[in-house]
Parts: C-alpha cells; sequence; structure tokens
C-alpha cells in the first residue's frame, strides 16, 4: 500500500491528468490508463476468470471512463472512481452472462456441499513442474470457489483482500452502504473458508 | 446499529476499537473459536492475495494502443455529431423559430382576411344606386321603370330599363 505522503502526491498529479483530460487532452488519460491498467485487468480477470473477456471489459471501463471523465468532480480519489466503473461494466457482464447461460453460477442459494473441496477442477498438465501444477491447481479451486460468490460479493472480498481497499472506499466503488460492504464480505469469506479451507490448512 | 455480520466483519479486520470491541468480545458464546475462525480468515486473506494479485496483463502497449485507436474514433463520432447539432441549431435556432411561426401567422392572417373580406356581399354598385336615383326623380323620367335581374353565385347583375329621358349628369358610365 502507497505512505499517505506518496498517496497525497500522488493524487496530486493524478488530479492534474484527471482535469487536462477533462480540456480533451488524450496523452493525460493515456498515463491514467498506463497506471491502471494492470491493476485493474487483473482485479477484472479475478472476478471473470477469462482472459480475453478481461481484457475486453477493462477496455470498455477505460473508454466509458474517458466518455465520462468530464463528470468527475473529484469528490473521491479517481482510482474509486475508475473502480466503480469496472465494477458496474463487470458485474452487469457477468449478470447478463448469468442470463444468457441460464444457469445459477453464483446463485446464493446453491448449497456449499455441493463442490467437494478435495475434487480436482484443473486437469493436469504433464509438462508443468510438480510445483507449478499444484500452484495452478490450487489458483483452480480458488477461482471456482469465487464464482460460487455472487458478483457483489466477488467485488468486494476481491477489493479487500487483493487491493486492501478499505470499507468506504469499497462501498463508493460499488455504489452501496458500508453495513452492505462489511455484510457481503461476512457471507463471502464464510463461503470461501468452507470451499478452500483444505486449501490453506495445507498450503 | 450495526447487525452481527457487519460487528463480525469489523472484528475479524480488526476494525474494533475501545467499548465496542470489548462488548462485541464478551457477547462471543466461544472465545476460542471465534479466535480460531479470525484467523482462519487471515489465512483466507493471505491466500487469495498470494495466489490472484499476480495475474498480469498481457501486451500492455498493445491494450493501450487499442484503446487509443477507440478514443480518437469515439472523439470523431463525438466532433461529428457536435457538427450536426451546431449546423441544425444555427439553422433553427429558438428565436428563429418564434419569427418564421410569427411571420407565417401574419401571412395567414393577411390571406385569410382578404379571402373572406371578398366572400361579403358586394355592396350596391353605384351604377344601379344612380340609375335607382334617375327612375325615382318624376320630373327627368316620369314613366321610367327598372328591371333587374342579379345572378349572386355568378356576381352578375342586369338593369333593364325602359322609360328613361336622360341618364343621370354623374353617371359614371357616361
Amino acid at each position: 500500500m502507497q505512505t499517505e505522503a506518496t498517496l497525497a502526491q500522488s493524487d496530486v498529479s493524478e488530479l492534474d491528468l484527471v482535469k487536462r483530460c477533462q480540456a480533451g487532452e488524450t496523452e493525460a488519460f493515456d498515463e491514467l490508463v498506463t497506471r491502471y491498467r494492470t491493476r485493474l485487468f487483473s482485479m477484472i480477470y479475478n472476478m471473470v476468470h477469462s482472459e480475453q473477456d478481461a481484457w475486453d471489459l477493462a477496455q470498455d471501463s477505460f473508454l466509458k471512463a474517458w466518455k465520462s471523465i468530464g463528470r468527475f468532480r473529484g469528490q473521491s480519489s479517481f482510482y474509486t472512481w475508475i473502480y466503480r466503473i469496472v465494477m458496474n461494466v463487470t458485474i452487469d457482464w457477468l449478470r447478463k452472462k448469468q442470463v444468457r447461460g441460464g444457469g445459477a453460477e453464483f446463485d446464493d442459494a446453491i448449497q456449499l456441499t455441493e463442490v467437494d473441496p478435495a475434487s480436482k477442477t484443473v486437469p493436469k498438465k504433464e509438462a508443468l513442474p510438480h510445483e507449478a501444477m499444484e500452484r495452478d491447481e490450487i489458483r483452480g479451486r480458488i477461482e471456482k470457489a469465487i464464482a460460487q460468490l455472487s458478483p457483489e460479493q466477488r467485488a468486494a472480498i476481491l477489493m479487500k483482500e487483493i487491493e486492501g481497499m478499505q470499507y468506504h472506499e469499497i462501498a463508493e466503488a460499488l455504489g452501496c452502504s458500508i453495513g452492505t460492504v462489511m455484510s457481503r464480505l461476512f457471507y463471502a469469506r464464510k463461503k470461501l473458508q468452507n470451499l478452500l479451507r483444505d486449501v490453506y490448512e495445507n498450503v | 446499529m450495526k447487525t452481527f455480520e457487519e460487528k463480525w466483519t469489523a472484528w475479524l479486520d480488526d476494525q474494533l476499537r475501545g467499548r465496542e470491541l470489548s462488548e462485541f468480545e464478551a457477547s462471543l458464546p466461544d472465545k476460542a473459536a471465534a479466535e480460531a475462525e479470525k484467523a482462519e480468515a487471515k489465512k483466507l486473506g493471505e491466500l487469495l492475495k498470494r495466489e490472484l494479485s499476480a495475474h498480469s496483463l498481457a501486451n500492455e502497449e498493445f491494450f493501450s494502443h487499442r484503446l487509443r485507436e477507440k478514443i480518437t474514433r469515439e472523439n470523431r463520432a463525438a466532433a461529428r455529431a457536435s457538427d450536426r447539432q451546431t449546423a441544425t441549431s444555427s439553422r433553427w435556432t429558438i428565436p428563429r423559430l418564434l419569427w418564421a411561426g410569427a411571420a407565417s401567422l401574419a401571412v395567414f392572417l393577411i390571406f385569410t382576411v382578404a379571402v373572406m373580406h371578398e366572400k361579403n356581399p358586394a355592396e350596391e354598385s353605384q351604377y344601379l344606386t344612380q340609375i335607382l336615383n334617375a327612375r325615382v326623380d318624376p320630373v327627368v323620367s316620369p314613366n321610367a321603370t327598372v328591371s333587374m335581374f342579379e345572378v349572386k353565385q355568378d356576381r352578375v347583375t342586369v338593369l333593364w330599363t325602359e322609360g328613361l329621358q336622360s341618364l343621370p349628369a354623374d353617371y359614371a358610365a357616361k
């Protein structure tokens, strides 16, 4: 995480970049994209578990941000603002995908017992060394477990655990109350603990 | 008033302080089990951070390049739309619309008044008045008779006079 000093410094220059974007300078926006593209892509990938989809969604999110940057008033940090766009785009996409698929991939009613915690979810890759295989398997287990969460729970747990965001930042990014964020974290953790207990206990 | 879920989450993330912390811990039926679960949650968080945070974006420069292209297209489209908007608005500004409306209304009113005025029954012709005056003057024409045939539809009036001694001095058609 950034220290307060570096955060303040980066916020000042970030605000400057935003103002230049609002004046129509695409180079300034390019700079913001360079700063956030990897973090946002990684976040989206962890939500959708597909590189191609994550790439497209990241592009859509940045394009949407460019189109609406004139409405950014600096009441929150730029990265919270763009996270909100990313979350809206990604959660919307996940919801549509669920409707198209007709399934209940992240239905909260799914029983935790439906997933065998010991099940192998990633095929073995003979060419990879043992450690890499094991890691792929763990990653596959985690992705499968995260896929059991609702899009909002996924977003909350990933922003908290991976990005280290504060409750109020997550709430801003998801457009909900802090209480709702805490509640989503509670249920997301419970579910993930049930699904991944053997993984984090044995790693 | 925080719900249990909110307090539990805050407790796991070490966000409870002072009296709120002591009250919450005192309310836990099994503190040891709760502490074990807290430790598990920490392990889960560490696992997620370790396994999921290192997903890099391949072809970063290509990503930015594609985005720049899309933004350029977007800007062009926006500029075209803006031009169209400007062209349309310069042709039909609100004052111009008002003036055009007022002028149209004025032309309509003038036309309507003119047409209605023409359709009013024609006033009595000055010739008819003069002839009738001549007939009723017994000094000038004591035996004069005047017959009048009028077809209003065709706006034609025929005067048939007999015994008229002379035309009036001011007769317009003399």
